[in-house]
């Protein structure tokens, strides 16, 4: 088995910290050299037969250096479809998707018309990079199904979004007819396959995070030495070290429930899902006092604080927003507690 | 065999023991503070016969000499079966003991190591009123002196927020020899019976009413010689073995009870009508996860240590991130309890997590004030950790 502190040196490698959000399809394609889209699959299906713990360093680098690679819904699209039980072209698609075809998986039902032969119209929203998509799975009303893009009635939009690392696109179906051969499993066992694979996000959500969170206190820090006024480096005011020590206890505390969690197999979905929302309001928390570390350089589209600040306010809301989460682990505990 | 199956083996025992022996009913006899310290006592007797009282110690002692890992499932245990944590002896099994055993000489040990296990209490007397986050300005004066034909030191001085010092027979006693060069190179280690003549103990109350600290006043009290450990002159460094005695257990038992005790808050949320309030369960779960957050650090420390990895700061982390998360905990009983807790009620001495929440929000701030405050943490972490530029050292009045 490979170390995890290789494979953490490997991906350091490929992608220096020194450029964040490097070019999307060159990022792409060297994921995918890299093997980390099948890094969970067995070693016989050609992956590399690594556990959560190792895509979960993997996330936290590709979330230390912005990545803009669709690595979480690449990897999900990718064990949607291995999971189905009745996909005769399974073997076709995981092939496909193992040469570097991007199939992601939009994990949300969406509401869509269905007309009466059975056509299909409407939008499903928040499709992350589809325009290198070649087909999505998505929540179809009769379960999970393979959206292939250039399908009669299908196309995709972009829809701008704030933070220049990721893009999000529209998946529009206007009459679009579903190919049961494409099918990946019903409605029920959709919603099962939904819950088994909704954890796996967060958890990998929260890596992303950190990283974020982890790269944007070291550039806070490395500018507060460097900065100087009032005759001093501005790391010198307890005003501003302060607020780095509670970053770092934060990012630091954070990150030790996100490996423990990594580790166990037991962990429940409501407490990934309250991993990665207590991960990302420590990210956006930590951008937000990176921005006032640096002063007016921090708030212009120059510097590199915004991009932090601008993927950790889309993490936040990715997988459900915080107040869900919150809620439901309060209700879990509440009823675990009685 | 493995050692995880020793750990296995250990715990099974530990528990096994725990179920038999733990007292259950400490909180309702501990509404006092002489009964506070009769069950403490008590307590630790039997733990040292069980074999459990000082794990950390060497194993030529009963019970001691085992792994940082053991010691951890031994904690673990303890806080599960939520036994009284062990307030009364804790300077003396750690502080006393690491101090002893790292620096006194033979005589030293053989003389003070054995009373703490039957029972002798120790207290540290290193803070006073001038020197508390700065402790190295302390002026608590010892002169040497021949008297009655011995060589003895002549202190004169103010200790204060001394744990539990009304009850200790020993105190850990840091004194100045010296105005000499830096202020931490005047300073001399000695210990001190607490039945010295000169030697006074008044209680301050805690702000919740109990006594849990105490101000040691110091008239002329001749300490042997022998009673100091290391040279004079070199105490600061001494110090620094006690204050480094306890490693991270502590923290990891008091993460857990604190978890072990959510389901207070549970109680109060289900007692007042909160179950269905998404503002509460929202402030809930976050809770819920920032204390598994903490537990999650604490847990990773003392991983790290047994493999013998330990970073500057990393205590530092684990103390702020625990007592943070303390005050959020009590913070939100109170909350939920409303205006009944504005009501007097019994306090139970040496717990944290009480549910008496108005006492347990106050006692709260124990954590973020006593060992090295939350501000003093984070000048650690800041600027040894994140190597932030020191603050200038000198400042002139203008
Ligand atoms: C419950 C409890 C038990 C204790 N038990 C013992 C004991 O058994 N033996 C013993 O010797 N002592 C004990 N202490 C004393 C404890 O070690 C001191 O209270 C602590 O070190 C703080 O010192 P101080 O109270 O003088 O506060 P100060 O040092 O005066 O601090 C006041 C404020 O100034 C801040 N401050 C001070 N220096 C700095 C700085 N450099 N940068 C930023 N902020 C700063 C502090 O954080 C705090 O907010 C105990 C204290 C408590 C609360």
């Amino acid at each position: 088995m490979i170390e995890l502190r290789e494979l953490t040196d490997a991906a350091q490698k490929a992608f220096p910290a020194d450029t964040l959000s490097p070019g999307r399809d060159a990022s792409w394609e060297l994921v995918a050299e890299m093997g980390w889209l099948m890094i969970r699959l067995p070693e016989e299906l050609d992956g590399l037969g690594l556990g959560r713990e190792a895509s979960t360093a993997i996330h936290y680098e590709m979330g230390r250096v912005l990545s803009s690679a669709p690595l979480i819904p690449a990897q999900l699209g990718l064990q949607t479809i291995l999971a189905s039980e009745t996909l005769a072209s399974r073997g076709e698609w995981a092939e496909r998707i193992a040469g570097g075809e991007y199939v992601p998986l939009h994990m949300l039902p969406t509401k869509l018309e269905t007309g009466s032969d059975g056509a299909l119209s409407g939008t499903v929203s928040g499709v992350f990079e589809a325009d290198m998509a070649s087909a999505v799975v998505a929540f179809l009303p009769g379960g999970y199904q393979i959206v292939p893009l250039d399908a009669t009635g299908v196309s995709v939009s972009e829809r701008a979004i704030w933070d220049p690392s990721r893009r999000l696109f529209d998946l529009v179906l206007d009459g679009y007819t579903p190919d049961p051969a494409l099918a990946i499993a019903d409605r029920d066992r959709s919603i099962a396959l939904h819950d088994a694979l909704a954890p796996e996000a967060h958890l990998a959500l929260a890596a992303d995070c950190l990283g974020g969170a982890a790269a944007a206190l070291d550039m806070s820090v490395e500018y507060m030495k460097m900065r100087k006024q009032f005759e001093r480096p501005i790391g010198m005011f307890q005003a501003l070290k302060h607020r780095a020590a509670d970053c770092k206890i934060r990012v630091v505390s954070s990150e030790a429930m996100l490996w423990g969690r990594a580790r166990d197999e037991t962990v429940s979905y409501v407490q990934m899902g309250a991993l990665k929302t207590h991960a990302a309001e420590c990210f956006q928390w930590v951008t937000e006092e990176a921005i006032q570390f640096h002063g007016g350089i921090g708030l212009t589209e120059e510097h590199q604080c915004h991009l932090f600040m601008k993927r950790a306010m889309l993490n936040l809301q990715l997988c459900g927003a915080p107040d869900l989460w919150k809620e439901r682990a309060g209700r879990a505990a509440l009823a675990a507690l009685a | 065999m493995r050692e995880e199956d020793t750990l296995d083996a250990l715990r099974t025992e530990v528990r096994g023991w725990m179920e038999k022996n733990a007292p259950k009913d400490w909180r309702d006899a501990s509404r006092t503070q002489d009964d506070f310290v009769a069950t403490q006592r008590s307590w630790f007797a039997k733990l040292v016969e069980g074999g459990y009282a000082i794990p950390h110690w060497p194993a030529d002692w009963p019970g001691g000499g085992r792994s940082l890992a053991e010691q951890k499932v031994i904690y673990e245990e303890l806080a599960r079966i939520d036994a009284p944590r062990l307030l009364l002896s804790f300077v003396s099994t750690y502080h006393a003991f690491a101090t002893l055993h790292e620096c006194a000489s033979a005589e030293q040990k053989a003389k003070y190591l054995p009373r703490i296990l039957k029972g002798e209490t120790w207290c540290q007397g290193f803070s006073e009123p001038g020197a508390g986050s700065d402790l190295a300005a302390l002026k608590t004066k010892a002169v040497r002196e021949t008297r009655d034909g011995r060589e003895v030191y002549v202190v004169n001085g103010q200790k204060v927020w001394s744990t539990m010092a009304q009850f200790a027979d020993m105190c850990l006693l840091l004194v100045r020899t010296s105005n000499d060069g830096p202020k931490q190179a005047g300073i001399t280690y000695l210990l001190m019976d607490m039945k010295t003549p000169g030697v006074s103990v008044s209680p301050i109350n805690q702000i919740q009413g109990d006594e849990e600290f105490a101000e040691i006043f110091l008239d002329n009290v001749a300490i042997p010689v022998e009673q100091r450990v290391g040279e004079e002159g070199k105490g600061w460094a001494v110090a620094q073995a006690t204050l480094a005695s306890e490693r991270g257990l502590t923290l990891m038992e008091l993460s857990y009870r604190m978890r072990g005790a959510l389901w207070r808050v549970a109680e109060l949320i289900r007692k007042n009508g909160y179950e269905n309030d998404a503002g509460v369960l929202r402030d809930f779960g976050g809770l819920v996860t920032q204390v598994d957050a903490v537990c999650a650090i604490a847990d990773q420390f003392l991983d790290n240590r047994i493999k013998g990895i330990e970073r500057v700061g990393d205590a530092s982390i684990v103390k702020n991130a625990y007592s943070r998360a303390l005050r959020a905990y009590s913070l939100l009983g109170l909350r939920l309890g409303g205006m009944d807790e504005q009501y007097l009620a019994p306090i139970t001495f040496g717990d944290l997590n009480t549910g008496n929440w108005m006492a347990d929000f106050m006692n709260s701030y124990a954590w973020t004030i006593a060992g090295g405050s939350e501000e003093v943490q984070r000048n650690i972490i800041a600027e040894r950790m994140l190597e932030l530029p020191r603050e200038p050292k000198t400042w002139v009045l203008a």
